[in-house]
């Protein structure tokens, strides 16, 4: 006698039409909820109003939201139709799973085996096939829609020069000089952080560029982004249709601040910006760099314990007042600045206060002979540096 | 069959104390039961680590997370129920479940296997221990130059960690194909394995090709943390775009790790409660062979937004591989079609796996079309998406595969009720806390933040979520409790309890040592069925089908 003889089958077939009924009532109860919670989740959202500037408008659902460039508008276009057919396919696979759960439940009346069906080809060529078209005429529209929204015209009407470090932005415009020939240039913090001002109508061009580690450039209602990578400059360009304020953000994760590191974007008229850019350039004129007189200002960057400063050479004129702009791109670790011997009595000049992780902050460095000197953080004295002075 | 084992009074008798039994076991039950307890136990760590967050993420406003811890939770979470839960999971049910399935004794070398295992509580203690040392806030993608600059040395700690667990699947990959190029039984052709082995041997193959890439590249990672090694770093004439591609080289390959065992076990669990054969064995086996193929061929499409990559030939890899995965969708379908389905908990977890995971799927298809990946990248959509696939997918599959195995590992089968109590909260909590992060991604809401915006109309669904995310850890509290009780229980599940198919179930339950005395004739991939069934298999037999291509009756 064999265990694999089917032995007390006819038993147990009481107990599985039981569960049937009731697994039955319990996968209905969950289509019902699943319903209940989708309609809950829309209505609810339904009721909000958002007026912060990092969100549009709309409240979340199925759709995209508010798009206002040409290039975005172009990439949402294609959403519907992936939409409509994933909907096809979920409603399809979906529908066959429960007609099969519900119709081929095991009956007690079923002793017999089955039909042991091993395969078609037919079918299965025809679900290798139907997928395969389907999938290519997706791609196709992919493709396509990139050959449009990646295209880079030669001659922008405006760039901006975006800038991006542990855990703000620098919007600069080459487009716009202050009277020293430098972009005006705007950093900020906080919940809306810098305000980039852009032309409705124009083709504007982002240059992203990165001090520290990646970021991503993220405009919900550019419906676009691309990561801002230390050692490379990635761009792109859109065209705005529609003036308002558009909230943006990092997308990367770049680090303890990352999830405050907003900026917001101002579109409006071509005259208006035209406008605007002629105050931002007189204020610019107005309130010049505030620089101690006489003073040569030198940029230090410090990078991490491990990584030391950045760059790690650094030349000032000799007997000249040094201002020392130091950025300290440690995330949650304090530096500073000093100089080994230094000081008129032979001891290190020592930068106080320490700049705290991820911020700046200067050292007012009294004048120094010719010569090469040793720069360090006293906080981290494996941090060095070359600091060569005259010649 | 009557003479399966040896009597044994107690499973694993043994003369040696229980402890060091354990400690030095080199058998790939013992060893397999090993990975799978320590798996459970760090699917338990990685679920609070995610409670956590999600509470902190319930309401706008940082409530009783610091943004230093919150980004520790985020990166352990991901590496926790990555390297700790579902690889180590997949590789033990593999390792108890693929020797039977094959009629083979043990692995093929078992002392290998039993390193392997070590090495993996030894890389937990590593990872974990971050903790004290600052944690890893840098994300499981470990993305330079922000890992280089982070000071944390917990960094150092997952790095190194990862070394080991990457050491160990490079083992047991190794380990795997050996066994099952070598020691398959007598009629145990290629294409008479059983799914499981299949996927098993495809997962293997992914593991050994991308597995050495990620451990080579976390000691450069190392290295440039630690001596200035400057590989990913700019400003020593470094890439932090290489770092990406090596990442991502393993990572996407990872994916298919984790969830081509689940497919294995979904196509182990369809066919028994169907009462069918698998339909389309061959076009199954092929499917599996090429997402393994294709998922060498994609991985960029996680680097869409770097500007790059080269768009399009990612952009129509990732679109090309919902074609075998579509395969395996219709073959399942068209397996309970025409069946007689019982719906054991076993089953209940397959077809929730079926249902859920195609909306996993369907996101990716979302993801490929890249003007759209450019506005859902970094978002939540993302984290909707690879939830859908790791939770709905391996969670799920992992779950079906416990109940279905768990009479051949214990001898005891789990209860039903709380196995179906389970599966309708793990069900329901899955796509509560899941399919709101959809519309949170397409709205704009990006990931890995401790905080969001009051007023974008977010919080709502974050609390949804955050509800979802209890029913999950709800789900586990009947499971925990079932297993607790099913093994002060009687041991009488018998052999076969689910009047199975393939090779394991015709051993004692749980098997002796060295698995069998005697095995049965192996003709088609269903030998116990064979064996239950002579007329159907000499009918299959005469039609003159290995295993797919003809109807036969």
């Amino acid at each position: 006698m064999s265990p694999y003889d089917r032995p007390t089958r006819v038993p147990s077939q009481g107990v599985d039409l039981r569960l049937t009924k009731s697994a039955r009532l319990r996968r209905a109860a969950g289509l019902i909820t699943l319903a209940g919670f989708a309609a809950l989740a829309l209505a609810s959202c339904a009721a909000q109003v958002n007026q912060h500037p990092t969100g549009d408008s709309q409240a979340p659902g199925f759709f995209p939201g508010q798009v206002v460039t040409i290039q975005g508008q172009e990439a949402a276009n294609l959403y519907p139709i992936v939409f409509a057919v994933a909907a096809v396919v979920f409603v399809l696979v979906e529908g066959l799973i429960i007609w099969i759960t519900l119709r081929y439940r095991r009956k007690p009346t079923d002793t017999a085996l089955p039909v042991q069906t091993h395969g078609n080809n037919k079918l299965e060529v025809l679900w290798i096939v139907i997928p395969f078209l389907v999938v290519s005429g997706l791609f196709v529209g992919t493709y396509a829609t990139l050959a449009d929204t990646e295209k880079i015209s030669p001659t922008p009407d405006v760039t901006i020069d975006v800038t991006a470090f542990q855990w703000q932005w620098t919007f600069a415009y080459p487009g716009v000089l202050n009277a020293a020939g430098q972009p005006i240039s705007f950093t900020g913090a906080g919940s809306t952080g810098p305000e980039m001002v852009l032309p409705t109508g124009e083709t504007i061009l982002f240059r992203l560029h990165a001090q520290d580690v990646i970021h991503s450039f993220f405009v919900p209602q550019f419906f676009r982004k691309l990561d801002v990578i230390p050692g490379r400059v990635n761009e792109f360009q859109v065209v705005i249709q529609d003036e308002g304020t558009f909230g943006g953000q990092c997308a990367e994760f770049c680090g303890l601040g990352h999830s405050q590191m907003y900026f917001t974007i101002r579109a409006v008229s071509p005259s208006d910006y035209v406008t605007w850019a002629a105050q931002a350039q007189a204020q610019a004129n107005a309130s010049p760099e505030p620089a101690p007189s006489g003073a040569v200002t030198v940029a230090v960057h410090a990078v991490s314990i491990v990584a030391g400063f950045d760059p790690n050479t650094v030349t000032a004129p000799a007997n000249t007042p040094l201002t020392v702009q130091f950025t300290n791109g440690d995330p949650a670790v304090a530096h500073n600045f000093a100089i080994k011997a230094a000081n008129p009595d032979g001891s290190d000049f020592i930068g106080e206060p320490p700049v705290q992780g991820g911020q700046t902050g200067s050292f007012q460095v009294p004048a120094l002979p010719a010569g090469t000197y040793t720069f360090y953080c006293a906080i981290h004295p494996n941090m060095t540096g070359t600091l060569k002075v005259g010649g | 069959m009557a003479t399966t084992a040896i009597p044994q009074a107690r499973p694993y008798a043994s003369r040696r104390s229980w402890v060091l039994e354990w400690l030095t076991t080199t058998d790939h039950k013992k060893i397999g039961a090993l990975y799978i307890t320590t798996a459970f136990g760090m699917f338990l760590v990685g679920g609070i680590m995610a409670l956590a967050m999600r509470t902190e993420l319930a309401q706008p406003g940082l409530q009783f997370l610091t943004p230093d811890l919150y980004d520790q939770l985020f990166s352990m979470h991901a590496v926790t129920m990555i390297f700790l839960f579902v690889m180590p999971m997949m590789t033990g049910v593999g390792n108890f479940i693929v020797p039977l399935q094959i009629g083979a004794a043990d692995m093929a070398f078992p002392r290998i296997n039993a390193l392997g295992f070590w090495l993996v509580p030894a890389g937990a203690v590593l990872i974990l221990g971050a903790f004290a040392f600052g944690g890893a806030p840098v994300g499981w993608t470990m993305y330079a130059p922000l890992t280089e600059t982070t000071p944390a040395h917990g960094i150092d700690l997952l790095l190194m960690g990862l070394v080991l667990l990457g050491s160990s699947s490079i083992l047991g990959a190794i380990n795997f194909l050996a066994t099952i190029f070598k020691l398959r039984a007598p009629g145990m052709t290629l294409m008479r394995m059983p799914m499981l082995v299949w996927t098993t041997l495809v997962t293997s193959v992914l593991l050994l090709f991308a597995m050495p890439v990620l451990t080579s590249g976390l000691v450069m990672l190392f290295i440039d943390r630690n001596y200035g090694g400057g590989f990913f770093d700019p400003s020593l004439g470094g890439n932090p775009i290489l770092w990406q591609h090596v990442f991502w080289f393993f990572g996407h390959p990872e994916v298919y790790v984790l969830i081509l065992p689940a497919f294995g076990i979904v196509s182990e669990i369809v066919p028994v409660f169907s009462r069918k054969p698998l339909f389309g064995y061959k076009a199954f086996v092929l499917a599996t062979a090429s997402i393994g193929a294709l998922g060498f061929t994609v991985w960029a499409h996680h680097m869409f937004t770097t500007g790059a990559v080269y768009l399009p030939f990612f952009s129509f890899f990732t679109f090309l591989i919902a074609v075998p995965t579509g395969v395996k969708f219709f073959n399942w379908l068209a397996t309970m079609w025409g069946g007689q389905l019982k719906f054991d908990t076993p089953l209940l977890y397959a077809v929730g796996f079926i249902a859920l995971f195609l909306i996993g799927g369907l996101d990716g298809a979302f993801l490929a079309v890249v003007p759209f990946d450019f506005m859902v990248q970094d978002t939540y959509f993302v984290v909707s998406h690879i939830h859908y696939v790791l939770v709905a997918g391996s969670v799920f599959a992992i779950f079906a595969g416990l109940f279905y195995w768990f009479p051949k590992m214990t001898g005891a089968k789990l209860n039903e009720r709380l196995g179906k109590i389970q599966f309708w909260l793990l069900f329901i909590g899955t796509n509560v806390a899941f399919f709101p992060m959809h519309l949170l991604g397409l709205d704009g809401m990006v990931r890995r933040v401790v905080d969001y915006a009051p007023n974008n109309g977010w919080a709502d669904l974050n609390l949804l979520s955050t509800i979802g995310a209890f029913l999950i850890a709800a789900s586990v509290l009947p499971f925990i409790w079932n297993v607790f009780t099913t093994l002060r229980g009687p041991r009488d599940a018998g052999d076969d309890p689910w009047d199975a198919n393939t090779l394991e179930w015709a051993t004692t339950s749980p098997p002796p040592v060295f698995n069998f005395d005697e095995l049965p004739a192996i003709r088609s991939e269903r030998p116990v069925f064979d064996l239950k069934h002579p007329g159907a298999s000499v009918a299959h037999a005469a039609a003159g089908a290995g295993a797919a291509g003809k109807d036969t009756h």
